[in-house]
């Protein structure tokens, strides 16, 4: 019946780009395209940084264990596993540990023997002196064949020094050089017997491993991701439950939760910024589609069908979709290369290469939010009815508000998801935002009662201003969302970003101790005191040490009283460092139970000794307050009642100890003492004063590996800085979309006014009103919105204690009203100063 | 015959009752005729307007316009006859903002897909008067501009009728004028029908028709004897 040939997906194209180019000069599309392209830059530039400053870490933390991987084996380990490793381009260090005694002349010394052939260590290096306590050079390798490095305190306990020749087996090696720090140092606390480190073939020719000798085997493995991840796969399908995989991060418990945290924060950063730019982008999509329905109508009203007026609208939204997302993977690209040559000083090198995943789900996700935000706005359009040229009244039907909903989370849902990976931080969010929808109804409600309250009072302008939102409430209510959801976001970021600063702050302050004194026998202590003392160095206190197994639970051996599982638990396999206490010890705390009063009454048979336990460990093996545990130390059983439980808090660098007994209960065992300290490196000299005073003390110096933390906090307090710089200029943005969305409404209001001859003064006072009560109650709901978030995201995601921050109760609405109303007015003020006629011909 | 209608009525759904806005209106407008529908406001002009051109449907009646049943079609095939047989004059000219003069004009023959747009669309802004406004943008044009660049552009699809609603209601008496001439000139000189709502009885005194509703309904329907025809070119490309 109709003849006439259509325009099709061209003369559309052509008519979309003509007009997307009109629309851009007029600045249309303008906000739209910036949401998009923040957005886009946002996730791009913190997806890039993040994974990067991720996988630098991990070659970090590697630099600490001295490989990607350790394998360790008390058999013989297959050589066949070392061939799989090598001919995937693994590169594998084979070792031996074991403990032995050197000698030179009539000195003995049990050492800890590390026997390597090949380069070690795989990752990071070893630092060799030939002094103790200076700065040596940075080697990766093994020592030569008949020489040995060893730590510090060999040199004195043997009275030897560097070139000097010591016997080992039936074998002598030379002394060539001093451990200064290597791998594995930080988990080597407790050793007591000094590292040696040596060239495997000399243990051959030493013949020092005879049948029954306790030898440790190991590997120390490393190569490129991909084909590592599959040979650790591929070696834990065949390992047996005597052999142990350490993964990178393993080897520095220290580092473990802050990176975990400032990881959560960063993803946590990414997720919200998807957010400010979806309410930004739904905003100015909004906006866009309310001033396209004229046009629209008129394009319906010439014969354009339903379907040509959508792709003519479905290409200007690719159109903003593909530049913005090009740019803003450009832009964040070039933002995240600018970042990481700020930490170039701070990050390995050669610094490891951009993946090209979080960029690809960047731009994606930047489509995903234009599409879940903006599509809905869009479809709008062409359901808009050609009679509107004649009745400018209507619109079009609104979809149901439930399928836009419906519609917008999901897509947030699945977006942030897939940004995160993490469903909990999603879930919280979205939890959030809900609690903040019923909030914004509730103020809503205020809005009314507050505009009655006042329309008894308040001034001609004011009533008016308020009027005017009362007049609209589905507009109010969106701008207030809108604001109120940016202002969430934003106060949530800052607040969260110095809170981990300060958490960190105190985990590692100035003067955390850096070294470790352990086997201070007793009648040392004092002396050690005056040494220390004269040198005005503080101890984080001296405590004493006795180390015991746990042979018994409630007078039943640990077969009968444990599950399977807990028997295979490491505290029940070998022994622990035990200690007593009078008070509850620093970076610990009573979560269960009562800390005790005053000494054991060990003269009173009838009373147990109490003891306090790791909360975990008494997780681990189903242990009540009540308890009754069995120690052997020494060969002598001593009992103990569980009176509490302590959470420790593992990474203070300060000694812990899993069990504390009440003073008093182990005055019978022999103990030795353990203390650590601060010194900086003028005092370093110190060290050699203890080790020629008191020969067998142990000394582990950490100052390195701190230096190396506190690096790493530091460079990623700075990406948490940039990133909430990041989030809060996102945040702004979407202030001023909103703001620009409904500039047209207010400018025409304002002009009405004026020409029915409103004073400046009175449209002033009543625009600035209504712009004050809206950043009233949007600063409101962010200071709720806000303080909700954080609490359940410290609670649920960062591990921290939540608290509140009252002062952001004041704060944060007066900044709502301070920014909306200037911002507001600002944009405003040169349009309510040209004649009337001119604004309304322009609108 | 180019348009009828057959009882064509017109209720909508307020609150309490249904309110009719045009009833039972029949009447018959054969090809090249000029009518002029008066009456007064809330009479139903603009109802009937959109209806007989296709942009609403009746509640109940019969539209044929080029023997297309108006009130059978959907919204998309009504939109299909309105690009084949139809162009607009509005009162408030309705220019897309986004486009040049040009362009607007342009717009109706490229939905066509007919050849030259460019140049089509030329020699109408030239008859209109515009030729030295061609990039000018709507908001960069005087009201009479505008509303010349509407003519140009209602004219450019080539159609078999022309409606307009008060096209000269936003102009001065003069602009008015320069309007009124412009109309009837193009309507000659390619043989549109063309059916106009409007107060201005010098518009309406120009139609050879005057139909006129009360209330929603058709009083009256006088044909015209001495409806002032003869174009004044000179005026109306002139410039305003």
């Amino acid at each position: 019946m109709m003849s006439i040939s259509h325009a099709k997906g061209s003369g559309t194209s052509g008519l979309a780009w003509r007009i997307f180019r009109r629309d851009w000069r007029s600045g249309e599309v303008k906000i739209l395209f910036f949401a998009l392209m923040i957005a886009v830059t946002a996730m791009v530039a913190i997806g890039v940084i993040t994974d990067r400053i991720h996988r630098a870490m991990g070659e970090q933390s590697s630099e600490f264990l001295g490989a990607d991987y350790t394998f360790s084996s008390p058999r013989p380990i297959e050589q066949s596993w070392v061939e799989q490793g090598r001919s995937n381009g693994i590169e594998i260090t084979e070792t031996l540990g074991f403990s032995t005694v050197l000698s030179k002349g009539d000195k003995f010394q049990l050492v800890n023997v590390r026997a390597i052939s090949g380069k070690f260590p795989l990752k990071g290096e070893l630092e060799i002196a030939d002094k103790p306590f200076t700065s040596g050079m940075k080697i990766q390798g093994s020592p030569e064949l008949g020489s040995v490095w060893v730590e510090p305190r060999v040199l004195s306990l043997l009275g030897a020094k560097v070139g000097d020749k010591v016997d080992f087996g039936i074998s002598q090696l030379t002394i060539a050089g001093v451990i200064v720090s290597g791998p594995g140092q930080a988990s080597e606390v407790f050793n007591v017997a000094p590292r040696v480190t040596l060239n495997k073939q000399d243990v051959e020719a030493a013949n020092i491993i005879q049948p029954g000798s306790r030898v440790s085997y190991g590997l120390f493995i490393a190569g490129e991701l991909e084909a590592r991840e599959q040979y650790i796969a591929w070696l834990k399908e065949r390992k047996n439950t005597t052999q142990r995989i350490t993964g990178g991060k393993e080897g520095t418990p220290a580092l473990q939760a802050s990176i975990e945290r400032a990881e959560t924060f960063l993803r946590l950063a990414s997720l919200v910024s998807v957010v400010l730019a979806g309410v930004a982008i739904a905003v100015a999509a909004g906006r866009f589609s309310r001033r396209h329905y004229d046009y629209a109508a008129i394009y319906r009203c010439l014969g354009m069908q339903i379907a040509q007026v959508h792709r003519l609208y479905f290409t200007q939204l690719s159109i903003i979709g593909l530049i913005g997302s090009a740019l803003g993977v450009a832009l964040g690209l070039a933002i995240q290369q600018i970042i990481i040559m700020q930490f170039a000083d701070y990050l390995p090198k050669p610094m490891v290469p951009i993946d090209w995943v979080p960029v690809l789900v960047g731009a994606l996700s930047g489509l995903v939010v234009l599409i879940g935000f903006a599509l809905p706005a869009f479809f709008q359009i062409a359901r808009v009815s050609p009679l509107r040229v004649l009745r400018k009244e209507l619109v079009p039907q609104p979809l149901s508000s439930w399928l836009i909903y419906i519609f917008a989370i999901v897509a947030m849902a699945l977006l942030m998801w897939w940004q995160s990976g993490d469903f909990k931080l999603v879930g919280i969010l979205l939890g959030v935002a809900l609690l903040a929808y019923g909030l914004i109804r509730l103020i809503a409600w205020l809005i009314f009662k507050l505009g009655v309250w006042l329309g008894k009072r308040a001034s001609t302008p004011i009533r008016y201003g308020l009027g005017q939102l009362k007049r609209y409430p589905a507009f109010t209510i969106s701008q207030i969302t809108a604001f109120g959801l940016a202002f969430i976001i934003m106060l949530s970021t800052v607040l969260i970003r110095s809170e981990l600063l300060d958490e960190w702050q105190n985990q590692l302050p100035e003067g955390a101790p850096n070294h470790f004194l352990v086997n201070v026998q007793p009648q040392e202590v004092e002396l050690l005191e005056n040494i220390l003392a004269e040198q005005s160095v503080q101890t984080a206190g001296i405590y004493p040490m006795v180390r015991g197994r746990v042979v018994g639970v409630n007078d039943q051996t640990l077969q009968e009283a444990l599950d399977e599982r807990a028997l295979t638990d490491g505290a029940v396999r070998r022994e622990l460092n035990l200690t007593w206490m009078t008070d509850v010890p620093k970076a610990n705390q009573v979560t269960q139970g009562e800390w005790w009063v005053g000494d054991a009454l060990s003269q009173d048979e009838t009373k147990t000794n109490q003891l306090s336990i790791d909360e975990k460990l008494a997780e681990r093996l189903g242990l009540k307050i009540g308890d009754k545990l069995l120690f052997s130390i020494g060969g002598i059983e001593v009992a103990g009642e569980i009176s509490n439980f302590r959470s420790i808090q593992w990474d203070s660098f300060q000694p812990n100890f899993f069990i504390i007994f009440q003073p008093g209960a182990l005055d019978a065992q022999s103990a030795t003492y353990i203390t650590s300290f601060h010194l900086q490196q003028a005092q370093k000299p110190t060290l050699n004063t203890i080790l020629q005073q008191m020969p067998t003390v142990t000394i582990i110096e950490l100052d390195a590996i701190m230096a190396q933390v506190q690096t790493i906090l530091e460079q990623v307090t700075r990406a948490i800085e940039f990133i909430m710089l990041f989030v809060l200029l996102a945040g702004i943005a979407v202030l001023y979309a909103v703001l620009q969305s409904n500039r047209d409404e207010r400018v025409l209001s304002a002009t009405l006014l004026k020409t029915l001859g409103a004073q400046t003064k009175f449209i002033r006072t009543s625009l600035v009103a209504e712009l004050a009560l809206l950043g009233l109650f949007s600063g409101i709901l962010g200071a709720i919105g806000g303080e909700v978030l954080v609490s359940a995201l410290y609670k649920n995601a960062l591990k921290i204690e939540p608290v509140l921050h009252p002062w952001v109760w004041i704060i944060v609405p007066l900044i709502g009203v301070v920014f909306i109303s200037l911002v507001g007015w600002w944009g405003l003020r040169g349009l309510l100063k040209q004649p009337a006629h001119q604004v309304l011909r322009q609108m | 015959m180019m348009l009828t209608t057959k009882n064509l009525t017109k209720t909508v759904n307020s609150q309490e009752h249904d309110l009719t806005i045009l009833s039972q209106v029949s009447l018959t407008i054969n090809e090249q005729d000029t009518v002029a529908i008066v009456g007064a406001s809330g009479s139903g002009k603009s109802t009937l307007l959109s209806l007989l051109a296709g942009l609403d449907v009746p509640t109940s009646g019969q539209v044929m316009l080029a023997g297309k049943p108006l009130h059978e079609l959907n919204e998309d095939q009504r939109a299909l006859v309105r690009a084949q047989y139809v162009g607009f004059v509005f009162q408030s000219f309705h220019l897309l903002p986004g486009l040049s003069a040009l362009e607007n004009v342009m717009l109706p023959i490229e939905l066509k897909e007919q050849k030259n747009p460019e140049q089509q669309a030329r020699q109408l802004l030239e008859q209109v008067g515009l030729l030295e406004r061609l990039h000018h943008y709507p908001n960069q044009l005087s009201g009479g501009e505008q509303q010349r660049v509407a003519i140009a552009r209602a004219f450019a699809s080539e159609p078999k009728i022309l409606f307009a609603d008060e096209p000269t209601g936003n102009l001065d008496t003069a602009n008015g004028e320069k309007i009124i001439d412009l109309i009837f000139e193009l309507n000659q000189q390619l043989g549109t029908t063309l059916v106009l709502v409007t107060h201005d009885d010098r518009l309406a005194s120009r139609c050879q028709r005057v139909v006129r509703l009360e209330a929603g309904e058709l009083v009256d329907d006088t044909a015209q004897e001495k409806a002032v025809q003869e174009p004044h070119l000179e005026s109306a490309a002139g410039h305003s």
